[in-house]
């Protein structure tokens, strides 16, 4: 089961991981097309080979709404990344209170965080598919490249399902592991003094 | 309960939460439900606001710069870029009495320009410089607090993970507080040098001895950094030329650092799902984070307490001064508590209002006016002014008086009182977020919990951490003084501003 959730993860985040590459090199690439497109359209260039600086300026340039596709795809890439962060305790907390109660006590609170993390994470998935649905009925798309917003919606709606599905199965075993006093998952957190 | 009261005691909760170690992003995130919940009479708003909040929230253009700047950081490591600003920084600074010491700040100084985070540099630098500083027979409790605390200028240099988010909070200007947290990285740098010396002086044992460099190893040496130079200057240089925005900077500066590394054979397969999961953990605790903080903040806007606060304040007359070191104080304390990010996202919201009513008289509205006039002046005395408007101009600016409408008519200059204050709140803005920048990364090397520390301790197995908190404790202090400079001269921070807008 660990294997598995762990394997989802891993792989959700090598998805985000590569999405958020090709926004790099997409932004790049743009950039580039950008400024070339500046360097044919200047005084040098037009007056050096008119005919052939047209003709780029015709095909170089910035990509058509490049930055709606950088929000869109990062999005998707930063839902894809919780899941990792969820199932390896990547999150920011504050121990130095904590460190100092007893064993039973952190393995109850550290339940406790993990099934309100999980319930977050339930809530935001449902409420982002709502989200999904409403942009789905009202048929709004991006302003210059005009795709279906709900599309992107629909990309990040996977990345918090998987999320969801994560915090849930971190919460059962965090649950296991307070009611047992088995630690199934070790972290470097589990408060063992 | 009165909304305003039940905005103040989510403070007490909130902070209950996250002493139980219930992550920050979550604690800010329940609270914050919790207290729309309560404050709009059920969960109307709040699910409402969900639909679309945590996708707007994670698809900001400018917090883009965030997960590019992490893995651009990333594949600055596997590139081979630290080892080699430690060799050339070595070759020049080696042979001196804690010279090895004071090259490995150089060389965090050098990659905290193309890395922006702290704990990645000190990681990256402490793998690279720990064996050089152990061979030479530096004391390890020295070696540890010399790299936790070169680490911290990977975030004091541009680029800086911790400042976009404080631009994004604040409504500033990315480029420009990139800018404006130069000097300060520069003045953070040579003070670290200056503990070193001084170190080395009071605990000759602390140090060792290195032969010196033959010049040309220097030279070639120096060359390798090029890329590097090439990067940052790549990057700096096409925000500051207008070429592209910092979130298209932080795409070039990751491709090209990508680039680099994959031409130096350290980019492979494995390396590369390496960074993909480095940077995912990174981001998604980042952005959990922001996404928690933004739903308390709105939250908190809606009881109005920044504001009541901020009012409270200006109507106790505490000196701005006062009110800012204070601030400063709290930053520090709670530094040592909680991560840096954490807490600007925690506390900018409730403090920046309160600053920004401050008057700090970083401007004078008359000075401003007089050398607008002089300037001017002195390229002749504009067509049509009489000569006893002249001499009513000079008589005002002579006596330090306000200029008149009518006089600045005259002069063609727009020097308003509006104006001025335009300036000096952004002047203000980014001169304080400067100052809680490093002092909250006074708090990644202040003992008992300064992250770095435990970083670099933990890469030496030998040292005890006792050994790295006594030796650390100077280059806090050093932090300190810097920050008490900076306090007392704003115009240390702001002149790259002057000169550049």
């Amino acid at each position: 089961m660990h294997k598995l959730m762990m394997g989802l993860a891993r792989t959700m985040a090598i998805i985000g991981g590569m999405v958020l590459s090709l926004l790099i090199i997409m932004t790049c690439l743009s950039i580039i097309g950008r400024l070339l497109n500046g360097f044919f359209h200047g005084g040098i260039m037009q007056s050096i080979a008119p005919g052939f600086s047209d003709w780029m300026i015709s095909w170089v340039g910035p990509i058509n709404g490049d930055f709606e596709l950088v929000e869109a795809g990062v999005a998707f890439a930063i839902f894809a990344f919780i899941p990792l962060c969820q199932i390896s305790a990547g999150h920011a907390a504050v121990d130095v209170v904590a460190n100092a109660f007893p064993r039973g006590v952190n393995r109850f609170l550290r339940m406790m965080t993990e099934i309100l993390f999980a319930a977050v994470l339930v809530l935001i998935a449902w409420r982002l598919a709502a989200g999904t649905i409403g942009k789905f009925g009202n048929g709004e798309t991006s302003f210059l490249l005009e795709f279906k917003v709900w599309w992107a919606y629909g990309a990040s709606l996977f990345g918090a399902i998987i999320a969801a599905l994560v915090g849930l199965y971190m919460a059962a075993v965090r649950t296991y592991e307070f009611f047992t006093g088995r630690i199934q998952i070790w972290d470097g957190v589990e408060g063992e003094q | 309960m009165t909304t305003l009261e039940i905005g103040i005691a989510s403070f007490p909760v909130l902070m209950g939460l996250i002493f139980l170690r219930v992550p920050i992003g979550l604690s800010m995130f329940l609270v914050g439900l919790g207290g729309l919940i309560i404050v709009t009479d059920g969960t109307l708003v709040a699910f409402g606001r969900l639909k679309s909040e945590t996708y707007t929230t994670f698809s900001s253009y400018s917090l883009t710069i965030v997960p590019m700047f992490l893995l651009m950081g990333h594949f600055a490591t596997l590139g081979g870029m630290s080892s080699a600003l430690f060799k050339a920084a070595e070759g020049f600074l080696g042979h001196k009495k804690g010279g090895v010491a004071m090259a490995s700040i150089g060389a965090c100084a050098g990659f905290g320009a193309i890395c922006g985070s702290s704990l990645a540099t000190a990681a990256t630098m402490g793998r690279v410089a720990l064996p050089e500083l152990k061979q030479y027979g530096y004391a390890g409790g020295f070696s540890t607090a010399t790299l936790a605390a070169g680490g911290t200028l990977g975030i004091l240099i541009p680029p800086s993970v911790v400042l976009v988010i404080y631009a994004i909070l604040t409504e500033q200007n990315i480029a420009k507080l990139f800018l404006a947290a130069f000097i300060p990285g520069l003045l953070a740098a040579i003070g670290y040098v200056i503990v070193i010396s001084i170190y080395v002086r009071l605990n000759p044992k602390a140090a060792g001895t290195r032969p010196p460099v033959p010049w040309s190893e220097r030279m070639a040496n120096l060359v390798k950094v090029w890329p590097v130079l090439l990067v940052f200057g790549l990057v700096v240089g096409g925000i500051y030329g207008g070429l592209f925005t910092p979130t298209e900077g932080a795409a070039v500066g990751a491709f090209g650092t990508g680039f680099i590394a994959w031409t130096n054979g350290g980019l492979d397969k494995e390396n590369l799902i390496d960074s993909f999961m480095v940077t995912a953990r990174s981001t998604a605790m980042i952005f959990f984070i922001v996404l928690g903080a933004g739903f308390y903040n709105g939250f908190l806007a809606l009881t109005k307490v920044p504001q009541e606060l901020a009012d409270f304040v200006v109507s106790q007359g505490y000196s701005p001064w006062m009110v800012l070191a204070l601030i400063l104080a709290f930053y520090l304390v709670f530094g040592c508590l909680m991560d840096s990010l954490s807490m600007i996202l925690l506390t900018i919201p409730i403090f920046f209002p309160v600053i920004s009513v401050m008057d700090f008289g970083l401007l004078s509205l008359i000075d401003m006016q007089a050398s607008a006039a002089m300037e001017v002046l002195n390229n002749g005395i504009p067509e049509g002014m009489g000569a006893e408007m002249l001499a009513s101009i000079q008589e005002s600016i002579a006596n330090g008086v306000e200029l008149t409408r009518e006089q600045m008519k005259e002069l063609g200059i727009r020097v308003t009182e509006g104006r001025v204050n335009r300036i000096e709140s952004e002047y203000v803005a980014i001169w304080f977020g400067i100052l809680v920048l490093i002092v909250v990364e006074v708090g990644l090397i202040t003992p008992p919990v300064g992250m770095n520390l435990f970083i670099i301790n933990a890469m030496d197995r030998k040292t005890k951490m006792i050994d790295t908190y006594k030796a650390v404790m100077y280059f806090v202090a050093s932090d300190i003084i810097r920050v008490i400079i900076l306090v007392l001269f704003p115009f240390i921070t702001l002149l790259p501003l002057y000169l550049l807008y």
